[in-house]
């Protein structure tokens, strides 16, 4: 027998002086195989066109549909409704601007921290569109490729206890990336120059291994062994540097 | 650019490495000493004797005269370090505390619970210290004599002081990568078996030697 949904969801449109944040209650009834993604569309088609939120790809791959479900961040294209209770609350992600209800801008967060850790591969070879592409070991293209699955969602970074207390936390995600360039051999940046990067409390040294970045992402990515990986090089970094400066 | 960007960015530095290394590692050598500590005190549970000459071993080689004022040295140096990420403003607490209620996530609680029983710890711990060190040489008719007197202190002592340092234990291999993803779930186990072991081996010690006050 089908279960008739609650959704307790935040309203706000921070454009609009006159809205107030609060929670609407919507009513919906479940169907076999159905998605947070398809409720909150039946629900915009059916009662609210005013209800806001993101979504593009419907597969996990975006991570535009990213919001906090009871709770926890996660994507509301991948949560079936029959793995929640009946009563389902569903909150923007923290940390980053609102731009109305679910919605939120991560495009800006990323891009900043993108330019602050330098998230590209540092060389100094002339590159040739015409040449072969470099070979690389299976192996390592595959760990390459374990890191690179990130689709920017958010997740981490709004499941992080040390990024919701301090703004200029850089968070699993930047970590995350950084240790995908560092074991690139492609990338010829030094230690020093990672550590310079995220040699810091707002980098790696910040981290209180809380794990919520883990165990939230929706790509299963093994971040805390990245981070615990960044900082033990970190760590050993700082003891080779010759002076404290 | 938005308003929350700086032009001023701090400059990695060499500093904050070494205040993890020193974090990690004073905790580390704190934990082998509570270690040590417990099993040293429960000697009692086998008999006085054993405890007494086990002092008298510390009195002797001055371990106690100089050690115990180096282990209370290197505590309060822990928490300074420590206190770095602690949140001290009440926006940070707030704000972390809204935040763990969100996620009801276990390792996010862990924090929290690690966080109080190290301002607790702290205080208890200093107490016991300044009480053990200016009433030397330790005996076990000593220690009993306090624990009747002051039982509800250690009551509280004992069980703040086996779960901070279990957690960090714990979290000192999350964080430096040694306790890995597909290793997390039995170390957790391992973390609160440990956790429930020595309390219930030090509930056994203030029991017995709260019965020899008495005598």
């Amino acid at each position: 027998m089908s279960r008739t949904l609650t959704f307790e969801i935040f309203r706000y449109n921070p454009m609009d002086p006159d809205s107030k944040p609060h929670m609407q209650t919507y009513e919906l009834d479940e169907y076999d195989s159905m998605t947070l993604f398809i409720a909150l569309n039946r629900i915009r088609e059916e009662q609210d066109p005013t209800l806001q939120f993101d979504f593009c790809c419907r597969a996990g791959i975006c991570g535009a549909c990213a919001m906090v479900i009871n709770g926890r961040p996660g994507l509301a294209c991948t949560t079936q409704t029959v793995k929640l209770p009946k009563k389902i609350t569903l909150h923007p992600l923290p940390v980053f601007k609102l731009i109305g209800d679910l919605s939120v801008d991560t495009g800006t967060w990323f891009q900043n921290v993108n330019e602050k850790i330098e998230s590209w591969i540092h060389t100094q070879k002339e590159f040739d569109p015409k040449a072969i592409e470099e070979r690389m070991e299976n192996a390592l293209a595959n760990e390459i490729f374990e890191l690179d699955r990130c689709i920017q969602c958010g997740c981490c970074i709004a499941a992080c206890g040390t990024a919701r207390m301090r703004e200029d936390f850089l968070g699993a995600y930047s970590i995350n990336r950084l240790a995908r360039f560092y074991i690139d051999p492609r990338d010829e940046r030094s230690d020093q120059e990672f550590y310079d990067i995220i040699g810091s409390d707002q980098g790696v040294f910040g981290c209180l291994g809380l794990l919520g970045c883990e165990d939230v992402c929706p790509k299963e990515i093994p971040l805390i062994d990245q981070l615990g990986m960044m900082r033990r090089k970190m760590a050993l970094r700082s003891l080779r540097q010759g002076k404290c400066s | 650019m938005t308003a929350k960007d700086t032009l001023s960015i701090p400059h990695a530095s060499r500093n904050s490495g070494l205040f993890d290394w020193a974090q990690m590692l004073s905790g580390a050598a704190l934990i082998m000493f509570m270690w040590a500590h417990l099993l040293l005190v429960a000697s009692v549970l086998i008999s006085t004797d054993i405890m007494n000459t086990i002092a008298e071993f510390f009195e002797k080689t001055y371990m106690a005269q100089v050690g115990g004022p180096m282990i209370g040295m290197l505590m309060i140096f822990h928490f300074v370090i420590a206190a770095r990420k602690m949140p001290f403003s009440g926006r940070e607490l707030l704000t972390f505390w809204r935040h763990a209620k969100m996620m009801k996530h276990k390792d996010t609680w862990l924090w929290l619970i690690q966080v109080i029983s190290a301002l607790i710890v702290l205080v208890f711990a200093t107490i016991h210290m300044w009480f053990v060190l200016t009433d030397l040489p330790i005996t076990a008719a000593k220690s009993a004599a306090r624990v009747r007197e002051l039982l509800p202190f250690y009551v509280v002592l004992l069980p703040m002081i086996e779960l901070h340092v279990a957690i960090g234990f714990y979290r000192i291999g999350v964080k430096w990568g040694l306790i890995g993803k597909k290793s997390r779930k039995f170390f957790q186990r391992f973390e609160f078996l440990m956790s429930v072991a020595f309390i219930t081996i030090g509930s056994f010690t203030l029991a017995e030697l709260y019965v020899l006050g008495s005598i």
